[in-house]
């Protein structure tokens, strides 16, 4: 056995760039799709986590109905003894609740609708961590003594509603200038200096009225990050409803700006202390519309659902794949990806060594001839034929997937930039900066699955090389 | 037509036979059928009592493996392996132990001259050297005979008398019985029988004293 392994494993290397060929190509097939699969996972698990830790968390309690039309009186009394005996469950993490109102935000210039979110901030950071979303220089989380009642609000509101303005003063030019941005570049935006755009479109036309396409693509980014400014003690003025139906509202005062990367999450969700919507709408202290939940397991969010329906069989419990239906439906598309990825891999390889193998069969029929007529039996022919088909893709397996894996080693830390596209990733609500990933199993997965198509694939001209007839094969030339 | 027609020959024990005849007069056929490589459509093939017609294919293969060695024209050894591992090949497969395997294969080099020679491949060997290492590998299991087809056909006169020498030598000091169909007027000289084939006949059969 050991000569007819140590034959094939030679075999491979009679014709070297063929053989090297083969495996490269195997190599590239491999790592692409690896590295895709990758990329894509990445990309949602990112998006997901994003959700969880910063939008929806992983359990949602309400009122039936309350969802439909956000009714100011579909509350959870009691909500802080509710919190308490949710705390109290396996597997959970922490509670806070909230309250949720339809509004209308408006500055001197614009207006947009809104949902208000009364939160308690202590308990809202244990939940989620939209706290480290601030964006530096804008504020803090509900920290700032003002007489005013304080909103921490999306960067993409803040744009909308003219709070984010974008400026070109002597302090920005000597930014850029300190960024290494050239001076004829800088030359050509001095023009505008004090002069302040209403808009970031506004903005970005008049740089690219200016600016060559080359300069916008490699300086735009940096020019905007350094002309966005952000008037402190700013304020909007929000209007509701309060319990009785009767118009109420006030002035608030900018307590910080969050950036998470997903347009229509900033564009909607404006934070207010609950205390101070309670006083404004009249509803009890005790009282909430939503308790969020995080667990500590992901993977145990529909037992833990479950659990919490048995518990309160009176109450809508929804976890974030109801509540993001097209998180959980793109999640479920990417692991379908996957597979197809994996199948057009796999196929891809399996063809290649087919069309190789069947080819050293051809080239090889006189030697298999000798073989057999000298006393190699079927069996020992069929496992050299095989044996070369498995080193062939074993070797370009292995060297795909260590290429794939250190590939994604380096950029999971690194991450991708997708800056140029960072508009249209934020508007579907993904991060343009993507960290690829993979998981062991997956890596593992392949690679049992590249020897087993290496075996499969050397059936067929295994099969060819049994049924050639010594006398006749010995006559090739 | 029949490559083979009505042909009944016997083959005793320590023979130095040449079958010759025109190309196409089924040297080669006869050859393969009495190596197992052929069936006859009639009649059968007798060797130390075993009919050779009615073994399935895999049992054929291993006959041919314990009982049968082939030299072959153009020498068939196996490129990426080398003079030594070309002989232990069959050795290897009838899975004799690595040191009776090794001295084996030392013994029949020194028996072809080309003990200097074993960690060479093929491809530097030339075409005598390669069919000397042929000859070693047909006799490594210790066959009952040899078959070689035109074994000479390739080499140049100097190779051909030191393959001749070799084998000859072989067949009077081991007693290995050797049938070679020739064209090569130097093997038939030196062949002790000489089986004349025309168009599938056996048209004479002379023994040489």
């Amino acid at each position: 056995m050991m000569m007819i392994l140590l034959t094939a494993w030679k075999n491979v290397w009679r014709n070297k760039i063929r053989s090297l060929v083969v495996i490269a190509s195997i190599t590239v097939g491999i790592f692409a799709g690896v590295f895709a699969v990758g990329l894509m996972s990445g990309t949602m698990e990112q998006r997901v986590d994003a959700a969880l830790n910063q939008e929806v968390a992983h359990i949602q309690i309400n009122q039936p109905g309350f969802r439909d039309n956000y009714d100011i009186d579909l509350l959870l009394e009691n909500s802080h003894e509710v919190a308490k005996q949710l705390e109290n469950i396996s597997g959970v993490s922490a509670v806070a609740d909230r309250l949720v109102i339809n509004a209308i935000a408006s500055t001197a210039t614009k207006s947009k609708g809104v949902q208000l979110i009364g939160i308690d901030p202590p308990k809202e950071k244990q939940v989620l961590e939209l706290d480290k979303t601030l964006i530096a220089g804008s504020g803090n989380y509900f920290e700032t003594k003002s007489r005013y009642k304080l909103a921490f609000i999306g960067e993409d509101l803040a744009k909308e509603l003219n709070i984010i303005r974008f400026r070109i003063d002597e302090s920005v030019l000597d930014s850029l200038s300190e960024k290494g941005i050239p001076e004829e570049v800088i030359s050509k935006i001095r023009p505008f200096q004090d002069t302040r755009f209403a808009s970031e479109k506004a903005f970005l036309k008049s740089m690219k009225n200016v600016l060559s396409a080359m300069e916008s693509k490699t300086y735009g980014g940096s020019i905007l990050e350094e002309a966005w400014t952000f008037r402190d003690r700013s304020k909007l003025t929000l209007t509701f409803l309060d319990k009785d139906n009767i118009q109420t509202g006030g002035m608030f005062r900018i307590a910080g700006i969050y950036d998470v990367n997903n347009s229509m999450f900033e564009e909607s969700q404006l934070f207010v202390l609950q205390e101070d919507l309670k006083e404004l709408t009249g509803i009890d202290k005790d009282a909430a519309h939503i308790e969020l939940l995080k667990i500590i397991d992901r993977d145990q969010t529909n037992e833990i659902t479950e659990e919490i329906r048995q518990l309160y069989p009176e109450l809508e419990v929804l976890n974030w794949k109801e509540i993001s239906p097209d998180l959980a439906m793109m999640t479920a598309m990417v692991e379908k990806f996957h597979a197809v990825f994996l199948i057009i891999i796999l196929a891809a390889l399996s063809f290649g060594i087919v069309n190789t193998m069947l080819m050293v069969v051809l080239e090889r029929t006189k030697e298999l001839g000798m073989l057999t007529a000298i006393g190699m039996n079927k069996k020992r022919v069929f496992t050299m034929i095989m044996s070369e088909s498995v080193f062939l893709t074993l070797v370009g397996g292995v060297v795909g997937m260590i290429i794939s894996r250190i590939t994604l080693w380096f950029t999971a830390s690194k991450g991708i930039n997708f800056a140029s596209a960072a508009e249209g990733f934020e508007a579907m609500g993904f991060s343009a900066h993507i960290y690829p990933s993979i998981t062991n199993t997956f890596f593992i997965t392949v690679t049992v699955l590249i020897i087993i198509t290496g075996i499969l694939s050397s059936i067929y001209p295994a099969l060819k090389a049994l049924r050639l007839d010594p006398a006749e094969a010995l006559r090739t030339e | 037509m029949h490559a083979v027609n009505g042909v009944s020959i016997d083959f005793e024990e320590g023979e130095f036979a040449a079958i010759v005849g025109p190309s196409g007069s089924g040297k080669t056929t006869l050859l393969n059928m009495i190596g197992g490589l052929d069936y006859p459509t009639e009649g059968n093939i007798l060797v130390d009592n075993t009919d050779l017609s009615t073994l399935k294919s895999s049992q054929l293969i291993d006959f041919r493996m314990n009982h049968i060695g082939f030299v072959f024209q153009s020498y068939n050894l196996i490129p990426v392996l080398t003079a030594a591992e070309n002989i232990e090949f069959i050795m290897n497969l009838q899975k004799w132990p690595k040191k009776k395997r090794q001295d084996r294969t030392m013994e029949l080099l020194k028996a072809v001259g080309l003990q200097d020679r074993a960690n060479s491949r093929p491809s530097k060997l030339s075409g005598g050297q390669q069919q000397r290492v042929a000859v070693a590998r047909a006799l490594a299991s210790k066959p009952k005979f040899i078959l070689a087809d035109e074994p000479t056909a390739n080499l140049d006169s100097k190779s051909t008398g030191t393959l001749i020498e070799i084998m000859e030598n072989l067949n009077k000091e081991e007693n290995i019985t050797f049938i070679f169909s020739t064209h090569d007027a130097r093997v038939v000289k030196r062949a002790r029988r000489v089986i004349t084939v025309e168009d599938g006949k056996v048209i004479s059969d002379e023994r040489k004293e």
